[in-house]
């Protein structure tokens, strides 16, 4: 019910403080959410993977996680630095369908917010939540660390609930990920995101 | 006809994800840190008032009818959490719509923040004392502002909290100089009342002057 309510706030929320207001304060949901649920320390990616399987770490609370081993990203040198991991379902997708046949339809706002995220700040939004879990998960990587290394988290591809997709070529590239390859995941799961050590020395930015 | 074709199947809402919820409790700590309990309360009175405005009102013909409505889900009062009518004015949700929620912030988070029962405090003594925390604010406002919505032979519905009890076992109930009025009103003894509260989160009453 609360996830309801909080979304008929969105419109009253974008009219008072703008729809730049509301971004500030998902973003700062998401920041205080994953400073909230504190640190974790891995010995190295096959614990991380294990733990985010058996939903023990941060991430998880988003729901199933699947990492996607075949898809490792390596450095320079040809060393595993991070993976591709996709979720299954959009964490905003129930609450679309609960207000679908508990309210109607969804506030204008969730578009509003949706597109001054994808003009301002980052071209990745489907909808208005993606603020605060994109922020989340970017924040919650700096919180874990893998053999003593700090993570880092970015956003690649988002499929929303009528179907509108969000590629992040450009952070593609510098991880060396076929744009298409991850275009054909969202068939299967509704967001694609990297993990990987901080600082890595990718491929991909050597070359530009 | 056989009488099992006559009944209609209840109106279930899919479960939400938590994240969303947690996040809503989130953000309404980032309300109260900067605005105080009072702030929070008026955030959380707002939010419940606006959600039900959203929805569409009703009109029924006869108090059977609303009562099925209400138990099969179908109600905006009903939509989401599982009522049922323990006597024609007496109604109870089994479980707190709100829990899922509580959960996961409890397993993922930590303790609930403790403004999440100063709010409520604010609330009880300044609305109706039958609160245990923000939640409950949402919850009751929210089943008021949908009862305005609501009218029955042509009268509104009024409804009113009488007791609640928290994943935790925390009761509230309301006041003693309410309390035999509110009773009497659900058609429940204060011994039902006891029994219905062992295994339901929220008993209300319902009825239009």
């Amino acid at each position: 019910m609360l996830d309801v309510a909080l979304v008929s706030l969105i419109q009253d929320m974008s009219e008072k403080a703008g729809v730049e207001g509301t971004i500030q304060y998902w973003a700062r949901v998401g920041e205080s959410l994953a400073k909230r649920m504190g640190k974790e320390a891995y010995m190295g990616w096959p614990s991380f993977n294990v733990a985010l399987r058996e939903g023990r770490t941060a991430f998880s609370i988003e729901g199933s996680v699947m990492a996607l081993t075949d898809l490792a990203i390596t450095d320079v040198d040809g060393d595993v630095v991070g993976y591709i991991y996709a979720l299954e379902t959009c964490v905003f997708n129930p609450t679309t369908v609960r207000i679908r046949y508990s309210v109607g339809e969804l506030p204008r706002a969730d578009r509003a917010v949706a597109d001054e995220y994808n003009n301002s700040v980052r071209d990745t939004a489907v909808c208005n939540f993606c603020v605060i879990h994109q922020r989340f998960r970017e924040e919650v990587s700096k919180n874990i660390s893998i053999a003593d290394q700090q993570l880092d988290c970015i956003q690649l591809a988002a499929r929303g609930f009528t179907g509108e997709t969000k590629i992040a070529e450009d952070s593609m590239r510098k991880i060396g990920i076929n744009p298409e390859y991850v275009r054909s995941l969202l068939r299967n799961y509704a967001c694609v995101y990297a993990i990987m050590m901080k600082g890595a020395r990718l491929k991909g930015e050597e070359e530009e | 006809m056989p009488e099992d074709n006559n009944q209609r199947a209840k109106v279930t809402l899919i479960d939400d994800n938590p994240l969303v919820d947690v996040a809503a409790c989130l953000f309404l700590e980032d309300i109260a840190d900067k605005q105080g309990a009072s702030g929070m309360n008026n955030y959380l009175v707002s939010l419940a008032t606006s959600l039900a405005k959203s929805m569409p009102e009703e009109e029924y013909d006869t108090w059977d009818e609303f009562i099925e409505a209400l138990e099969n889900g179908e109600s905006i009062i009903s939509a989401f959490e599982e009522v049922m009518a323990i006597t024609p004015n007496c109604a109870v949700t089994k479980k707190c719509p709100f829990t899922r929620g509580w959960q996961e912030y409890t397993k993922r988070i930590g303790e609930f923040s403790k403004i999440h029962t100063d709010v409520a405090e604010y609330y009880n003594s300044v609305y109706k004392p039958c609160v245990i925390n923000s939640m409950c604010i949402i919850h009751q406002t929210f089943r008021n502002a949908a009862a305005d919505r609501i009218t029955i032979k042509g009268k509104p519905l009024k409804c009113a909290n009488i007791a609640a009890v928290w994943e935790d076992g925390t009761r509230k109930i309301a006041p003693d100089e309410w309390l035999p009025i509110l009773l009497e009103k659900a058609q429940i003894t204060s011994t039902d009342l006891n029994m219905i509260l062992r295994n339901n989160a929220d008993v209300w009453v319902i009825y239009t002057d």
